[in-house]
């Protein structure tokens, strides 16, 4: 049976005989007068030091605070005396950030030898803040507002959590849709690579963000989220991918929803794997012909794997995106030849990297980590019939890098991107990333 | 598209699961939970130990970062008074919020158990308890650190580097204590 004692604390500078050499101060100092007086005295001191220190380290903790409802408040909110503990909790205001720069530098000259004519561009892509606020233990809102390209700014993600349980919250608001490893941890911190894959950019749009809302929690090995969302635009898809049919959460059309949500298992810490999945209506009755509106079911599964163990990062990835009502899409959207919107794209990528300073203390806690990335992405890879695949659709990317993280929060990378596809168009390039997480 | 009706049922389920919860338990245990969990047959007795500038000093050294404070807050179990254990309330922040551990030790002073008491960022970085697991049976060494014997959390580094140090001060303040006994 478990007993606390709570008035046995004792706070002492010099741990080991504190009490022994106290109390042989007092005999040695007592004088006339004083002596029934002293010792109480001392131990009075030592009660409210006691209380002083519990207090200061409670405080500390950011444990609950010391507000306790009486019976009739309780009552007054309606709750069994456990629901109302929710009341008791902390609060308050998180503020975090990141943000990325990034310097691209292309090729002279294209795969086939002729000139690429693209330009050298330094573009401070993103400069985020977080800002949440915890209303009591279980309900709280977070938010990501972003400035992009240094002028555009965005709402990334605004929602409100309900704590239901520790396997279960309950979200609502604008959310980033569980799709793939960089959606939900977009943080250059977090992924390697001077720029995101481009699978996890035109297969899976990241960062994709649409009204709704749903479950998620975790338990045991295994997590998990659910959300119904506003589906994407139909009618913004290109020959290039899905990227531009985000709605990003404003005055989103909604004649047409979606269903989204991830499993991931982690056999043991550091390594998961799992499968994302999104299927819904892309239409939002902008796709009609003689009066018949077409659903243009947009379907997309990836699965996906990562390993961090020792030094060593291993992630893969693979994603499957089929449109339905390509056929009419194309034909509304007034699409012909090479430049059609596919039936069925396809995309993957494994990549590893490992961290040369990982088992040393030589350099503190700073990270050196080459890697290395294959990629193949493909945004035509069936075509509805009387559609033809445009040669330049069809990319394999190589990319050799290095990144350095002086302390975790700060990230400097280096890479080097060779792209190939058959129309011999494609262009190589160098790439420096700047990026920064508190 | 989704069906209407199914989209009914799902509001219906959402709203259902909102009604529900209210009978089910909060996030986090609280430390009294968390110590009568980790030392289910003890007494146990608080303690605020203040850390005297040569302890501090000794503890940075072995932990690799100053210990937060010289107040350092603990509980001794006893089991027929015999010491059986340790627990220490680390309290630190992992972006600009504070999280607060409850690190519980052996009487050799390896980890017994972690639990997260407090953890006032948004919960999706919190470390989960298969992550913070990894720390069961591990002394202070070198090799206690991220990448090494301990692996990262996805997403969530700050909160490893966090928890990590937290881990690390926790022990080492644990060694030099003893060892002044």
């Amino acid at each position: 049976m478990l007993a606390f004692v709570v008035s046995g604390g004792r706070a002492w500078a010099q741990p080991p005989d504190a009490d022994t050499d106290q109390s042989d101060v007092d005999s040695d100092s007592r004088t006339e007068g004083e002596s029934s007086h002293q010792p109480s005295d001392l131990e009075e001191l030592q009660r409210q030091l006691d209380i002083l220190a519990e207090e200061v380290e409670r405080l500390r903790s950011g444990e609950e605070e010391a507000v306790e409802l009486s019976e009739d408040q309780v009552r007054a909110l309606g709750l069994a005396p456990s629901a109302a503990r929710s009341y008791e909790r902390s609060r308050g205001v998180s503020i975090a950030g990141y943000g990325e720069m990034l310097y691209e530098r292309f090729s002279g000259a294209n795969q086939a030898g002729d000139p690429s004519e693209r330009t050298s561009q330094i573009d401070f892509l993103r400069a985020i803040i977080y800002a949440g606020y915890r209303f009591n233990d279980k309900f709280l809102f977070n938010s990501e507002i972003e400035i992009e390209h240094a002028d555009e700014v965005f709402v990334e993600f605004a929602y409100l959590d309900y704590l239901v349980h520790k396997n279960l919250g309950i979200r609502g608001g604008l959310v980033l849709l569980p799709m793939g490893l960089v959606n939900e941890f977009h943080e250059p911190t977090v992924f390697l690579g001077a720029e995101r894959p481009v699978t996890e950019s035109v297969i899976i749009p990241s960062t994709w963000r649409e009204n709704g809302g749903g479950v998620h929690g975790s338990a045991g090995m295994f997590s998990y989220r659910a959300y119904v969302v506003n589906g994407l635009a139909g009618a913004n898809f290109s020959s290039e991918g899905i990227r531009s049919g985000r709605q990003k959460g404003s005055k989103a059309k909604a004649e047409n929803f979606a269903f989204t949500g991830r499993l991931d298992v982690t056999p043991t810490p550091g390594v998961f794997v799992g499968v994302s999945f999104y299927t819904g209506g892309s239409g939002q009755g902008d796709i009609a012909i003689d009066g018949h509106n077409f659903d243009v079911r947009a379907t997309i599964v990836d699965v996906h794997g990562q390993a961090q163990i020792r030094g060593f990062d291993v992630r893969g990835l693979f994603a499957n995106a089929s449109i339905g009502d390509a056929l009419q899409l194309n034909e509304v959207l007034g699409k012909t030849g090479t430049s059609g919107v596919a039936e069925a794209m396809r995309g993957g990528y494994m990549q590893a990297g490992y961290d040369v300073l990982s088992q040393s203390n030589a350099l503190g806690d700073t990270q050196l980590t080459p890697y290395y990335r294959w990629e193949r992405v493909d945004t035509q890879a069936t075509m509805p019939v009387g559609f033809d695949r445009s040669r330049s659709t069809d990319n394999t990317f190589n990319t050799i890098g290095v990144e350095v993280k002086p302390i975790p929060n700060i990230v400097v990378k280096a890479d080097y991107g060779w792209v190939s596809h058959d129309a011999e168009t494609s262009v190589n390039q160098f790439s420096i990333g700047l990026g920064y997480v508190f | 598209m989704l069906g209407r009706q199914w989209q009914s049922r799902t509001a219906a389920g959402l709203v259902l699961s909102v009604a529900l919860s209210a009978t089910l338990e909060a996030q986090f245990v609280t430390r009294e939970e968390a110590l009568a969990a980790v030392f289910p047959d003890a007494e146990v007795e608080a303690e605020r130990v203040f850390l005297t500038e040569d302890q501090m000093h000794r503890a940075a050294e072995l932990a690799g970062g100053d210990p937060p404070s010289a107040l350092v807050a603990r509980y001794l179990a006893r089991e027929g008074g015999a010491v059986v254990g340790r627990a220490y309330v680390e309290t630190h922040v992992v972006r600009t919020k504070r999280e607060s551990l409850l690190i519980s030790l052996d009487a050799s002073g390896t980890v017994r158990r972690i639990d997260v008491t407090a953890f006032l960022e948004p919960p999706e970085y919190v470390a989960s308890e298969r992550w913070l697991d990894q720390y069961a049976g591990r002394p202070l060494s070198q090799d206690l650190a991220l990448g090494r014997e301990i692996r990262p959390i996805a997403g969530g580094t700050l909160t490893a580097i966090a928890a990590n140090g937290a881990v690390r001060r926790v022990l080492a303040i644990d060694h030099v204590l003893e060892a002044d006994r």
